[in-house]
């Protein structure tokens, strides 16, 4: 960066007074948040602007994540899941009725989520068939859950591998029970970084258009940002930009639009860019302050746990994000690329999670209806402070005292 | 309980000095069925009064100021001039002393003593020794003096060539009365009953001081005339406007000084009969206003602390520890991160306390039961020498079988086969090795050094309040016990770390005060050089619920902790268990240091926390929150230039 450019660059303090007017940011205001040495300025910034949106009000839903096939033919160099040929040792294919199978097994022991979240690798050996006949299932077996299913680079995948245009392949599956899209395979739009960690799926405007006639057909959509790897600052607030610029566009057209943000954090285990040494907390919560405050077309912003750690997600609650996605029951995607990542939660465990951030946790379904609001006044964390003569909180495994 | 005694009403609980000079004020409370009084050290009076286990107590104004927000009752023991019965004594002129032992039990004493020396020594400074009244006499020689506080001190003054009346001192620099002690509680408590009630004992105790001379003097066998003098001239009892402004200017002299935090007394005194017309007292500080205080070195009372602990907004809380963070710093360090290359080994699990929280300890006998051999510990050590480490953290169980030459064997083979520090054994286990020998611990801990402990760890603090040790860990030292070890190696010259598990059944309330506790003995040893805290690590294992647990707690409990330790040099963020992105979160909360490498650490990862970082990926955690990083030994010395 040269030193004309610097000294263009807005001071924190000068973009703070843009935010509480209400003023849209510019690339280079995007830019200075990165970059402020005012780190907690920013959280507070960003936490105000999620209280203005939401208060203490903080999302979570009860989904199941399903991954049918790894098989993939795309050559993402960050990711530890996919990028199997069929046959291959380690290579899984479901059919549709393991497919169910597996779903059953996964939720046998939980009350009926209200979304099932499908993902799949790119594999050239199904037929388009197989993805309207897992629907139909999925509505056949699991009526109560909404159906959230393949990502953009998946939509833009069946186009060019079956000839048919996106809309096409987003008709066939909405009339097959599709009801929304995932957020995934966004990564960094920017061709610069695009070309390098993934050249050979959907670009950003093949991306971006999957998303546009996504909403125009009256589905609600997620977006994403995989950050933390080859790119700079500069491509994560472009990316920022065009995820607002689309938008826009998707609110003028007054039928659905994104719904939430999501950054996810690159994680380096087992894959092709494990030489990088993957984020830190910091960044993580520097990126989800920033992309509430760009991203002021956006109901919402996820702090998505398993891609964070739940410390870290909860935490996040205070940096800009009013979401922490749901109980997942099993991811495999992640949890591929990190020894460390955990598979899912029970819904008590997010309720508390919220609940010690001193937030309201309130269940959601895909479209963010409110199912349940869980009362303040259960707050039992953080900050209420108990009679101690009552001895009500000692709760004392074992023995009785 | 019987039916007929939870239909009482509850007794009022009364807490009071021991002493002769407070006998008129407490007449006749000790036979009030409706009182259940209590008698002790000043110190013992200001816990009860802080932890909740009296409702009001004749209490040392300065402990009354660490508390905060209490009320006072205009009644209390008064010096007018010479008090007779606090004073500073020595061989050699009081400007001339270097070093000062002190009587602890007495902090307001202290505080008065430091403040009057200061004043008249013209800021030259003095080393201050803690230790009981009986010892601190004893200790004066050449430029040693002594504080001497309570009866002992009556007359002591003439036994010695120079000698400073601390009553009389502060008279004669402000012009005003000193109050040393006064009725005080929380507002609520000073119902009118029971402020009639304190009225009236000390209506009748006054006009009984003779007897209660005559008495005192007859159990010591001392001239009764003497006793009678003290009670009638040189204590007072009754605190009217000239007092009030005393007790101002002390506490002003004591804030400016950094030994008390600044009270606000104006609106503080139970009014009685109708009210005073003039000006409603000032509103109290708010929230940010005391974060402004703290930030420009002003000191935190118990409930002050409490209100920024609970109503802080995260990020002002956060802003105002990294504030202090970088005013701590010594020079040109201001940005600068520390973490020392060690390593945790825990040389037994066997251990006979069976804390409910710890899932690392096996009971005497068990199967599971280990103590480490000479061979496993060598391969350790050796790959701490071999990772350029400077000293192992030596912890574990409290077990029966190993006898005090088995440490001294095990620490002379370490420093002569390794040469590592030696940081080990926390107070725990060295009062299980004085109680194990039947010696006193200054002798444990003087045995240990010779065979080559450097320094001290401050585990097994959990939370230094009664109520929450007798829960989670029955069989462990008491707080005052814990706190006795601190304080005996520290004056014996070893240094030491402070922690703080909370997040079992601890309230707010007990995890400030034990964070008070931490500052008071600093005040007394300046022993401690820095201060962890994390929350209890629920797992399979552990035997209690997790209480107060999350994130923005931690964040805010360590925050809170760098604001009210304004006398411990470094704070610790505690990675192993938050995980590196909140312990990296934490070095903008208020710590300046990242702990150690941890080879490895048994307890917590029993409880399935399993963090382990080396030195490059923690130098990059640091480097990506915005410092500059350096190793360091258990001093805090900078071993290699930051970078």
């Amino acid at each position: 960066m040269t030193n004309t450019e610097k000294t263009e660059m807005p001071t924190f303090a000068e973009v703070a007074v843009k935010v509480r007017a209400g003023q849209r940011l510019t690339a280079e205001d995007g830019l200075a948040l990165f970059e402020t040495p005012d780190f907690l300025g920013l959280g507070a910034l960003a936490n105000e602007v999620r209280e203005r949106r939401h208060g203490d009000r903080t999302y979570y839903n009860r989904n199941v994540r399903l991954e049918t096939t790894n098989v993939c033919v795309a050559n993402c160099r960050f990711c530890s899941f996919a990028k199997l040929e069929t046959g291959m040792p380690g290579a899984v294919t479901m059919t549709v009725a393991q497919a169910i199978e597996t779903l059953k097994a996964k939720t046998a022991n939980t009350a009926p989520p209200t979304e099932v979240h499908v993902v799949n690798g790119l594999n050239p050996d199904l037929p388009f068939t197989y993805y309207e006949e897992l629907l139909r299932a999925l509505a056949e077996h699991m009526p109560t859950a909404s159906r959230k299913c393949f990502t953009a680079v998946e939509i833009h995948y069946f186009a060019r591998r079956y000839e048919l245009t996106p809309r096409q392949v987003l008709e066939r599956l909405q009339a097959a029970g599709l009801q929304s899209l995932p957020g995934g395979g966004a990564e960094i739009f920017h061709p610069e970084v695009r070309t390098r960690i993934c050249d050979d799926k959907a670009t950003a405007e093949e991306w971006l258009a999957v998303h546009r006639e996504a909403h125009a057909l009256g589905m609600f959509t997620n977006a994403t940002m995989l950050y933390g790897h080859v790119e700079t600052y500069a491509h994560r607030v472009d990316h920022l930009l065009r995820l607002r610029a689309q938008q826009d566009q998707s609110i003028a057209g007054g039928k659905a639009r994104f719904l939430a943000f999501i950054p996810l954090a690159f994680h380096p285990d087992g894959n092709g860019m494990r030489q990088l040494p993957g984020t830190t907390g910091i960044d993580d919560l520097r990126t989800l302050a920033v992309s509430r405050l760009m991203l002021d077309n956006f109901d919402h912003i996820k702090a998505y746990w398993v891609s964070s750690t739940p410390k870290v997600a909860q935490i996040g609650l205070s940096f800009g994000a009013d979401d922490v996605d749901g109980t997942i029951v099993s991811e495999t995607i992640y949890t591929a690329a990190s020894k460390k990542a955990p598979e899912g939660l029970l819904e008590e465990d997010l309720v508390r999670l919220i609940r010690e951030a001193g937030r309201i946790p309130v269940e959601r379904d895909t479209v963010y209806n409110v199912l349940k609001e869980h009362p303040r006044a259960a707050l039992e964390g953080a900050f209420k402070v108990r009679d101690r003569r009552q001895g009500k909180h000692l709760q004392i495994l074992g023995e009785a005292e | 309980m019987s039916v007929e005694k939870s239909l009482e009403k509850p007794r009022v609980r009364i807490a009071g000095v021991g002493y002769l000079n407070a006998a008129p004020l407490l007449f006749g409370l000790d036979r009030d069925p409706d009182v259940e009084l209590f008698l002790g050290s000043p110190a013992e009076v200001t816990r009860r009064l802080a932890e909740g286990e009296a409702d009001v107590a004749l209490v040392p104004v300065a402990g009354a100021a660490s508390i905060g927000d209490l009320a006072f009752l205009d009644l209390g023991i008064v010096a007018r001039g010479p008090v007779r019965s606090v004073v500073v004594v020595a061989e050699k002129p009081l400007e001339e002393i270097e070093e000062l032992a002190l009587d602890a039990s007495s902090r307001t004493s202290a505080i008065l003593a430091r403040i009057e020396l200061s004043a008249r020594r013209q800021g030259k400074p003095l080393r201050f020794k803690a230790m009981p009244p009986s010892e601190a006499i004893a200790s004066v020689k050449g430029l040693t003096g002594a504080l001497v506080i309570g009866d002992p001190a009556i007359d002591l003054a003439e036994r010695f060539p120079f000698a400073l009346d601390l009553g009389a001192a502060f008279r004669e620099r402000t012009g005003l009365p000193f109050v040393f002690a006064a009725w005080a509680g929380r507002r609520e408590a000073f119902t009118p009953e029971l402020v009639e009630r304190l009225r009236e004992a000390a209506r009748v105790g006054l006009v009984a001081r003779d007897t209660l001379a005559d008495r005192y003097a007859e159990a010591r066998g001392e001239d009764p005339q003497r006793t009678r003098d003290y009670l009638h001239s040189s204590i007072h009892y009754a605190i009217g406007p000239a007092e009030k402004s005393g007790l101002v200017r002390f506490f002003d002299d004591a804030a400016k000084a950094g030994l008390l935090p600044e009270t606000d007394l104006a609106s503080s005194w139970i009014e009685t009969g109708p009210r005073a017309s003039g000006p409603e007292g000032t509103a109290p500080p708010s929230v940010d206003d005391l974060l402004e205080r703290v930030m420009d070195g002003g000191r935190l009372s118990a409930a002050q602390a409490l209100r920024i602990y609970r109503e802080a907004d995260l990020f002002a809380l956060g802003i105002a520890a990294d504030h202090v963070r970088k005013k701590k710093a010594r020079a040109g360090s201001s940005d600068v991160v520390t973490y020392i290359v060690d390593r945790n080994v825990n040389y037994t699990n066997v251990c006979t306390t069976s804390c409910r929280f710890c899932a690392f300890y096996r009971p005497v006998g068990h199967e599971e039961g280990y103590v480490l051999s000479r061979e496993v510990l060598g391969e350790k050590l050796q790959e701490v020498v071999d990772a350029g480490g400077v000293q192992i953290l030596l912890q574990g169980g409290l077990n029966p079988e190993l006898r005090i030459e088995w440490y001294e064997d095990l620490f002379r083979w370490i420093k002569a086969t390794y040469g590592l520090g030696l940081h080990g054994l926390s107070p725990e286990e060295i009062l299980h090795i004085a109680q194990l020998e039947e010696l006193p611990v200054a002798t444990v801990l003087t045995r240990l050094r010779a065979a080559g402990l450097d320094s001290v760890p401050g585990g097994g603090a959990e939370i230094l309040v009664d109520r929450v040790r007798r829960v989670i860990a029955k069989a462990k030292c008491t707080s005052d016990e814990w706190l006795g070890v601190m304080r005996t190696a520290h004056h014996l010259g070893f240094r030491s770390s402070a922690t703080m598990m909370y997040g079992t059944v601890d309230t707010a309330e007990e995890r400030v005060l034990h964070l008070l506790k931490l500052r008071e003995l600093q005040d007394e040893t300046g022993g401690f050089t820095a201060f962890f805290c994390w929350d209890f690590q629920y797992e399979k294992g552990t035997r209690i619920h997790a209480g107060d647990h999350g994130t923005q707690l931690y964040l805010r409990t360590q925050a809170l902790a760098r604001l009210v330790l304004d006398n411990v040099d470094h704070v610790g963020s505690s990675w192993v268990t938050q995980g590196p992105g909140v312990g990296q979160l934490a070095l903008r909360f208020g710590a300046d240091d990242w702990g150690s490498v941890m080879f490895e650490e048994n307890v917590v990862s029993s409880a399935g926390t399993t963090f382990r970082m080396n030195a490059e990926m923690i130098e990059r955690q640091v480097h990506a929150a915005g410092f500059r990083v350096a190793r360091r030994n258990v001093r805090y010395d900078h071993l290699t230039e930051p970078a």
